[in-house]
């Protein structure tokens, strides 16, 4: 600053005030000396931020184009206003400072900080300007998501484009900047086409993704195999076994099943496994082939198996009589994050939750599955909905980054973004990830007849097993009043829970003709 | 203390052994062979196979895995498992897709976290011959879809349910 001052000392002694300062010219740049002090507390300001934050600087490089010394007074002013300091009246002149007056700092050690940083490529470390954009992203986030619940559209719009501008500023490819990413999509799609909106694939799209999803994180593996043990206990001492999947998928879950039944102590029993899933559209009955190949499994092992496919698109169509139980089986109903989709409601219609698990109960398993993802998506206020799901797909996505295999993390990553688009942008019956935490499930479940049955230690030594093969350090499972619950660092993202029809004060015969009937 | 007199008689005796000697030849001891490739890990098993095809036939001899699969664990055997695993795609496949991994995995983790290793092992070893299994009729169910699976060749990990296997750990 000394040389600001000696040069407005000596500059403005006897020269017109609109004239350019002649020290200044002499250093190459154009100011006037009536501008001289507005610039010089401009630059004492930035001055202080550079001094204070020098990690701040790297930044600064990757915006320094200096063509034309002009068009730095308007940067200088960007400057401050992205280092959140206040930016006084701009009135400034063609100029900057800069270099003279921090003799440590100039461009080219900015420029070789800023290539340094770019090739070194790390992606968990971010400079404070960075986590400053993160930070101001999530805030525009939240109120964009306040001013969609409240209705005004034209706010949400415009605060979306200034979050596509602060998306430039972060690294999208990891952390919060991929998650923002992702909730700013959805919430476009929830402005800009709301008849369409939501990601809708075809069943066969969706099997694809389920596969990735499954190969890239423990959960879906976790599920499966809680799921299988807690049948195999219930299952012990049976010989007729019917087991009724409510979303087959591609079968992953089954395999472990039949094996294990194979090897129990007194012979496999008869095994039946019903599997419901959506029609296939495009001509491929993919139920009757994933029974095919379960089958074809089953024989190999010398297990009895008999499968039955039940197409169904939505949950609450299938009808007991098309399960056909019999009546001697041992019954194990199996729904891996697929409970949810029954909470679905419209303001024409309730849910059909209390009907169905009303009939599951009339059938009276020895044990029914429950695994849901432990999150609130159910809340009737949007805001409220997205709150949640942001700090929730924050947590999972920062799970997923362990997962090295490709095409799985891109593909799994995709079936989260599925699960995203729906709770952001859909409503009504579009909406079918709904959601909702274990305390809730238990006492729902309870209320419509049921009581927990204590997943064993086997669980949930099997399920600590299955932790420590996967290569991350941050899944951790823990026991929640006899359920198991996989999170990642102590924030359950999964909930698994058994549970057995508690038995009528008069209980029916167990005969139950095709037509629901007790007879 | 050897005499020079029973060095003298030792020197006769190597003399005529060493004529017997380079007659010798493990390929006529076929239970000798099989006896020594019994205590092998399944690195130096897997090296044996590559001597000449006669070693080879033997190495890869299932029963032979077996031994191995189940030589660490207690109870030795589980009844019935034979069967499954060889229609499944048979111990040696078994071993190297599902048991080395998850024992090696196993293995680092316990010496980070301590502990007593004997009596964690036997605790853990049933569930530890399950989870394996259960990971291996996965990947032969995946193997079913990819159009049938092929006779036994480990190479072509390609079951993509077991790649989290491979990853090295991040320790």
């Amino acid at each position: 600053m000394d040389l600001y001052r000696s040069g407005s000392s000596s500059s403005c002694a006897g020269k017109a005030p609109d004239q350019i300062d002649g020290l200044l010219a002499g250093a190459g740049y154009r100011v006037r000396s009536s501008e001289l002090r507005n610039v010089a507390q401009r630059l004492e300001r930035l001055e202080t931020v550079m001094v204070n934050a020098p990690s701040e600087i790297s930044h600064l490089a990757d915006e320094v184009v200096l063509h034309n010394p002009s068009d730095l007074a308007s940067w200088v002013d960007s400057l401050l206003s992205e280092l959140n300091q206040p930016v006084p009246v701009p009135d400034l002149s063609d100029l900057t400072y800069a270099e003279s007056l921090d003799p440590t700092v100039n461009t080219g050690a900015w420029m070789e900080h800023h290539t340094a940083e770019q090739h070194r490529e790390i992606p968990q470390v971010l400079t404070a300007v960075e986590e400053d954009s993160c930070i101001q992203l999530v805030h525009v986030l939240m109120t964009c998501a306040g001013s969609v619940q409240r209705g005004e559209f034209s706010l949400a719009r415009a605060l979306i484009d200034e979050m596509q501008g602060l998306l430039t500023r972060v690294n999208n490819r990891c952390g919060i900047g991929k998650v923002a990413g992702y909730f700013i999509d959805a919430l476009s799609r929830r402005l800009f086409s709301p008849q369409g909106s939501g990601l809708i694939g075809s069943a066969y799209e969706n099997e694809i993704l389920y596969h990735h999803f499954y190969e890239a994180s423990p959960y879906l593996k976790f599920a499966h195999f809680t799921a299988n043990q807690a049948i195999l206990e219930a299952f012990d001492g049976h010989d007729c076994v019917h087991v009724i999947d409510f979303n087959l998928m591609q079968g992953l879950q089954w395999p472990a099943l039949i094996q294990a039944l194979a090897l129990r102590s007194g012979g496999p029993p008869l095994l039946r496994l019903t599997g419901i899933g959506p029609p296939s559209s495009d001509g491929r009955d993919s139920l009757r082939e994933i029974g095919l190949r379960l089958a074809e499994l089953a024989h190999s092992v010398n297990v009895q198996f008999a499968f039955r496919g039940v197409a169904a698109s939505r949950l609450e169509d299938v009808k007991p009589w098309m399960l056909q139980v019999g009546p001697k089986e041992a019954v194990a109903i199996n729904f891996i994050m697929q409970l949810h989709r029954l909470l679905v409601s419209a303001p024409t219609r309730g849910s059909p939750i209390e009907a169905v698990l009303g009939w599951i109960r009339n059938l009276n398993p020895k044990v029914m599955i429950v695994v849901e993802q432990e999150a609130n998506h159910n809340q009737p206020e949007f805001l409220d909905r997205f709150t949640e799901a942001l700090h929730y797909y924050s947590t999972t996505f920062d799970s997923l980054e362990t997962c090295s295999t490709q095409p799985d993390k891109a593909l799994a990553e995709i079936y989260i973004q599925r699960e995203i688009c729906n709770i952001v942008c859909c409503e009504g019956l579009a909406r079918v990830e709904r959601h909702e935490p274990l305390a809730k499930w238990r006492s729902r479940l309870r209320g419509a007849g049921f009581k927990p049955l204590h997943l064993g230690s086997n669980a949930f030594k099997q399920a600590s097993m299955l932790l420590t093969l996967f290569s991350a350090e941050g899944y951790c499972v823990e026991e929640d009043g006899g359920c198991l619950t996989l999170g990642w660092h102590s924030r359950p993202l999964i909930a698994a829970s058994a549970w057995q029809a508690i038995p009528e004060p008069n209980p029916p015969l167990g005969l139950v003709d095709p037509y629901n009937n007790v007879v | 203390m050897v005499q020079l007199q029973d060095l003298g008689n030792v020197e006769l005796t190597l003399v005529s052994d060493k004529e017997k000697r380079l007659k010798f030849c493990i390929n006529d001891h076929m239970d000798i062979l099989i006896e020594i490739l019994q205590r092998l890990d399944g690195r130096s098993l897997e090296a044996a196979a590559c001597v000449c095809r006669q070693w080879r036939h033997i190495a890869r001899s299932d029963w032979l895995w077996e031994h191995l699969c189940f030589r660490h664990m207690s109870p030795r055997t589980m009844a019935g498992v034979r069967p499954v695993v060889a229609a499944m795609g048979g111990y040696r496949r078994l071993y190297m897709l599902c048991l080395r991994p998850v024992l090696s995995r196993l293995g680092r983790t316990r010496r980070l976290g301590g502990g007593d290793p004997e009596v964690v092992r036997r605790v853990w070893t049933q569930h530890l011959v399950e989870l394996s299994l259960s990971l291996f009729c996965v990947d032969y169910y995946e193997r079913l879809g990819n159009g049938g699976g092929s006779g036994g060749w480990v190479g072509d990990a390609s079951a993509s349910s077991l790649m989290f296997l491979c990853n090295p750990v991040n320790v």
